[in-house]
């Protein structure tokens, strides 16, 4: 009969032998199975005596706790580097494009025109709406613009065949009619919108194009709050370092009429100024014809053109770009 | 108007260099276009005289010249005619440069060289008007005065080169349109002194016998002279011609453009002898003729004004005059007129009649109604030192009454009012003082302005005009920035918000915003609820674009085409906007069922064409990544169905699966006629998605399917702007185990998917959670035009457990539920 201690030496050098859980499987069965030492050893105990029972039955026990817990050692070692190689195998390259369809993008217009309408939006504007195809005397009429006035020949107005007076708005001003016309002071409205003019198509000219335009009436509105209105949008449009300049020019609807350029290279225009919008205070006969006291009441307008706001900052060099729908323009912004 | 800086300078006291008077144009209300130096660089051009020429032996068209400086002759070849021995010219010497000449890279300048031409030498050139920078003629050699000094460089006769400032005017400053009027308001930004040119004191007396029968003219004033007009325009006046964008005609031609140019009054000058009887200033007749200045034959109405004789029109008033009674070289009798129409009358006609003159647009701004004697004196004085004709008599003609378009009335303002509008601290003297500056008459009688503005200036008749009139002189630059204290709340309204959201679950699954021109020609794809009706333009800016877009389709499908043809694999496009159509289109009919408060009219209740808020969708190509492609994933047409169900979910705030609008097959001008469907809601076509039909697709050499999806908002907004958007309720998730159930479902031909997901629903009942197609089988196991889907369910209770015989009770409700419309379950 083979000793015991003999065979927990040999046992445990086989455990540590094994390279992977089958041939450790093969240890188990060789050490603990029907074949083994330790089953002859425990076979044999029938045939003893007690105290030899007693001491057989240590020694077993011996062997086994000592089996197992060398067994459980080595299957973690092995069971880990088994996950391993497997892992291993499960590798997959993750510089791989993934085969998902990217969200598409908002329209560089749509990102300009939501930048100013939020400024304005969050010095307690509301957001106006009008149709393109507009009447003439809200177009017109309403906002000082007389039927043989130059304004309005050099405004070259697209008009719609077969209605009489009907007009492809040449600003969105008509939106400021409308809601001058159905509604009381105090008013704060912006309105953006697409507009168009009889232009023919090239580099810096498009026969539709996009403004947002803003009108505030209230008692005692001044100047001085256009000025400070204009000054607020462009440093959160352009940046805190930005400056603005009010140039005196002629709007029919506005009287002070100002073009307002902003500064660009810091304060003070170091590196020139560039013209952005068109503003001014309300004209008396705007309000009136509008129906609303002049005398009561004053308001400030301004105009920003869409394209221009996003050429300058975006350094488009072609309005075309923005209407030809090239998925490379769009997908770029 | 183009302002030559040295003409500028002689009206003021002070002398101003280019870049401050570019400063105090912008910050005070002339806006600077561009500084331009016409005629910078001339160098080695002398003056000559012609002392013979012989045609060019072998070539007709030119000449070999011999000139002469005074001290030496030179040969040169010349291609002009317009020139005779004796004729002062300007030649242009080898090593000297001419900045006019273009070249045909389109660049411009050159530097002369001695050469051969056809054989002959050349020494240089004899230059044109246009080569040396003077404006653009061309058709000859460049003529000077006689009396020239042969021999001396051209720019010491000229200030070639020197400054011009063009200025944008503005409607309303007509006086703008002078060098005097441009000196005079400078005067009153600085301020400094101005002055006028003087004029000779003409005699008054019988000049010709006019008669003013019409309210459009405010004053008619003529000069007579005697004597040949036969002469050469002075090198300085063409000079400023040319600086001023005017072409050099005749002598007495430029110098009524040279006034016109130096005060702001058009001048037109009549060959005396050519009058037949006395003038009358008439509206014309229906119909009457005149051959105006230019060739042209001219047909009248009765809204134009006219000068007549006994013969008929001689001048339309305003614009331009009349060919019968022109000056010429041989004229010896001249009439000259200046005179004051009526703004409005004569924006008509030049509008009617296509044309603008550079005296019909200082009319139509309103001239100084005091100006028209000076002007003429002017004239008058210069065609007289120019040609040596001698001035006989000047009359003036007036109506029997000042006209009201003409005056300039007085006008009261409270001075708080005005400091308040522009908030700047100005008392009324101050106030007035500023008035004063530009000309106003002003007495201040405590807060009250009494103001006469300037006979010149038609643009002071209210508060606010005088408000802009003190805070330009002021400086725009010291009003203060403050912000309005309004007390609005603002915000983008629900239905705004909805808009948006529209167009990001769109965005969301990988469209990309487009904007495209909304204009389309004759033929255009229609989506949604097409129809004949057009909304075509008055004035379209093409053929290709005579009418508004119908649908968004056209549009985008161009835009897939233009995609397509950059070598795109494939795009999907979506696009928010309006489309057009006729008020009476029968779109209307629709909207009107849905919502109410859509249609937008005129003021007096005119409806204007329908222009409803659509979302439109087009994709074509692959559907492909940033970076990878699928070599058979195309996009789709449930590509777009899913977005817009998403869409309709979103505006309608119920986000169930169920909350759809229906799908109904429909066969469609221009689309597949079984891979289309219309979106109906309550039985109504609000959207339309389909692929584009095969051949309509190849007209547009698009090679794969074309998907195309529409779908109106407006009913939709409309419904937000009604209601409000009502808050989406929270429920309470089940939380007891689910149960998966999978039924395969044989569908007939016949039957939809939708139908036979309806079914399952309905048997299901309230135990069904989730439903997910997971497979779609046709072939021979299960026969000829049968499909079958596999669906997976997820049931689940809220108060129990669900064991084997709920599935199994659903199941068989499934059987019960789908053999109802004829479709079989799979067992």
């Amino acid at each position: 009969m083979q000793s015991l201690a003999d065979e927990q030496q040999r046992a445990l050098e086989a455990l540590a032998n094994a390279h992977d859980l089958d041939e450790l499987d093969v240890v188990r069965q060789t050490f603990t199975g029907k074949r083994s030492v330790l089953a002859a050893q425990q076979a044999a105990m029938r045939d003893l005596d007690d105290a030899e029972r007693r001491s057989a039955g240590q020694a077993i026990n011996a062997f086994k706790t000592a089996f197992q817990d060398a067994f459980d050692v080595r299957f973690a070692v092995l069971e880990t580097e088994a996950l391993e190689r497997t892992l291993r195998a499960q590798r997959r390259d993750l510089t791989i494009p993934a085969k998902r369809v990217a969200p598409g993008r908002p329209h560089l217009l749509r990102q300009i025109e939501d930048d100013i309408v939020n400024i304005f939006v969050g010095m307690g504007y509301e957001v106006a709406e009008g149709p393109e195809a507009e009447s003439g005397v809200f177009n017109f009429d309403l906002l000082n613009i007389e039927k043989d006035h130059p304004a309005r020949q050099e405004m070259d107005t697209i008009y719609v065949a077969g209605y009489d007076d009907v007009v492809l708005r040449t600003h969105t001003s008509p939106v400021q009619a409308r809601v001058m016309t159905s509604r009381t002071p105090p008013i704060a409205v912006v309105c953006p919108g697409r507009t168009y003019r009889a232009d023919a198509v090239d580099a810096t000219h498009s026969p539709v194009f996009s403004q947002v335009e803003g009108l505030v009436v209230a008692e005692q509105v001044t100047m001085a709050d256009l000025r400070g209105t204009l000054l607020a949008f462009t440093r959160r449009m352009f940046g805190n370092d930005r400056e603005i300049r009010l140039r005196p020019s002629f709007f029919p609807f506005t009287e002070p009429s100002a073009e307002v350029d902003v500064s660009f290279g810091g304060r003070g225009g170091n590196d020139g100024w560039l013209e952005v919008l068109g503003a001014g205070m309300v004209d008396p006969n705007v309000l009136t014809a509008c129906g609303i006291d002049p005398d009561r009441y004053s308001g400030f307008a301004f105009g920003i053109g869409i394209e221009r706001v996003a050429m300058l900052k975006h350094n488009v060099r072609d309005i075309r770009a923005f209407f030809d729908a090239d998925a490379r323009f769009l997908a770029h912004f | 108007m183009k302002l030559p800086l040295s003409w500028l300078n002689t009206f003021l006291d002070v002398q101003l260099d280019v870049d401050t008077v570019v400063s105090w144009f912008n910050a005070h209300g002339l806006e600077v276009e561009e500084v331009t130096h016409p005629a910078t660089g001339v160098s080695g051009v002398k003056t000559a005289i012609v002392d013979a020429f012989v045609s060019h032996p072998d070539a007709d068209r030119l000449r070999v010249v011999t000139v002469a400086d005074g001290t030496d002759t030179f040969q040169v070849v010349c291609g002009a005619s317009n020139f005779a021995v004796g004729d002062v010219v300007a030649h242009a010497h080898p090593g000297g440069f001419v900045p006019g000449v273009v070249h045909a890279d389109g660049t411009q300048g050159m530097i002369l060289e001695a050469r051969e031409l056809r054989g002959v030498a050349s020494h240089g050139m004899l230059a044109s008007a246009r080569e040396l920078g003077l404006g653009d003629e061309h058709g000859g050699i460049l003529l000077l005065a006689p009396d020239t000094p042969l021999g001396v460089d051209i720019t010491t006769l000229a200030a070639l080169g020197e400054p011009v400032i063009e200025i944008a005017v503005q409607p309303d400053r007509g006086d703008h349109l002078s060098v005097l009027g441009i000196a005079r308001d400078l005067a009153a930004i600085i301020p400094c002194g101005y002055s006028a040119p003087t004029v000779s004191t003409i005699p008054t007396g019988l000049t010709h016998p006019v008669t003013l029968a019409t309210s459009s003219c405010a004053t008619f004033v003529t000069v007579t002279l005697e004597g040949s007009v036969n002469a050469v325009t002075p090198l300085w006046m063409k000079q400023r011609l040319a600086q001023s964008g005017m072409r050099s005609i005749s002598p007495v031609v430029d110098v009524t453009n040279f006034v016109m140019l130096e005060l702001g009054q058009p001048l037109h000058a009549f060959d005396h002898d050519t009058i037949n009887g006395p003038l009358v200033v008439r509206n014309a007749t229906d119909g009457e003729m005149l051959v105006t200045l230019d060739g042209q034959a001219r047909t009248l109405t009765t809204h134009d004004i006219v000068i007549t004789d006994d013969d008929g029109p001689v001048s339309l008033a305003g614009v331009m005059g009349g060919e019968r009674t022109e000056v010429t070289a041989t004229t010896t009798r001249v009439l000259l007129e200046a005179a004051v129409w009526e703004p409005q009358v004569i924006r008509a006609t030049a509008r009617r009649l296509g044309l603008a003159s550079e005296a019909s647009s200082r009319f139509e701004r309103a001239v100084d109604p005091n100006g028209a004697a000076r002007a003429v004196a002017r004239a008058a004085d210069l065609i007289g030192q120019i040609t040596g004709a001698t001035i006989v008599h000047t009359d003036t003609v007036n109506p029997a009454q000042v006209l009201s378009w003409s005056k300039r009335d007085t006008l009261n303002a409270s001075a708080a009012r005005i400091a308040q509008l522009i908030a700047l601290p100005l008392d009324a003297n101050a106030q007035a003082a500023l008035l004063q500056r530009s000309g106003s008459e002003v007495t201040v009688d405590g807060d009250m302005l009494t103001v006469t503005p300037p006979s010149w200036r038609s643009d002071l008749s209210r508060m606010a005009d005088l408000a802009e009139e003190i805070a330009r002189l002021h400086g725009y630059d010291t009003i203060p920035a403050t912000l309005p204290n309004v007390g609005t709340v603002g915000g983008r309204s629900q239905a705004q918000l909805a808009y948006d959201d529209a167009l990001y679950a769109a965005l969301a699954a990988g469209f990309h915003e487009a904007r495209t021109r909304p204009f389309v020609g004759e033929r255009a794809l229609a989506a949604v609820l097409p129809s004949q009706g057009r909304v075509q333009l008055a004035n379209p800016l093409a053929q290709d674009a005579s009418a508004m877009r119908p649908s968004l389709a056209d549009g985008l499908v161009e835009a897939l085409r233009r995609n397509h043809g950059q070598g795109r694999p494939g795009v999907a496009l979506v696009e928010l906007g309006r489309i057009f159509r006729p008020a009476d289109d029968p779109l209307a009919d629709v909207l009107d069922a849905t919502c109410t408060g859509w249609r937008w009219s005129g003021p007096d209740g005119t409806a204007l064409p329908i222009q409803p808020r659509v979302i439109g969708f087009a994709a074509h190509g692959l559907r492909h990544g940033t970076d990878w492609i699928e070599p058979d994933l195309f996009w789709q047409v449930d590509d777009v169905l899913s977005v817009i169900d998403e869409i309709f979910r979103r505006l309608t705030n119920d986000r169930a699966v169920t909350n759809r609008l229906e799908r109904q097959p429909v066969v469609r001008d221009g689309f597949h006629p079984s891979r289309s469907v219309i979106l109906t809601y309550d039985g109504v076509e609000l959207g339309f998605c389909g692929e584009l039909h095969p051949r309509e697709a190849q007209n547009r050499d698009l090679p794969h399917a074309v998907v195309v999806g529409e779908l109106l908002l407006e009913p939709l907004l409309q419904q937000i702007t009604a209601n409000g958007v009502a808050a989406v309720q929270s429920v309470v998730f089940p939380r007891h185990p689910a149960r998966m159930v999978d039924v395969a479902i044989i569908a007939e031909e016949q039957h939809s998917f939708a139908q036979i997901a309806g079914q399952v629903r309905i048997a299901a009942g309230t135990l069904l959670d989730e439903m997910w197609l997971f497979d779609e089988y046709r072939g021979d196991q299960i026969g000829e035009g049968r499909t079958s889907f596999a669906l997976r369910l997820r049931l689940q209770s809220s108060e129990r457990q669900l064991t084997d015989n709920d599935a199994e009770t659903v199941i068989d409700a499934v059987a019960t539920a789908v053999g109802a419309i004829g479709a079989e379950l799979r067992r």
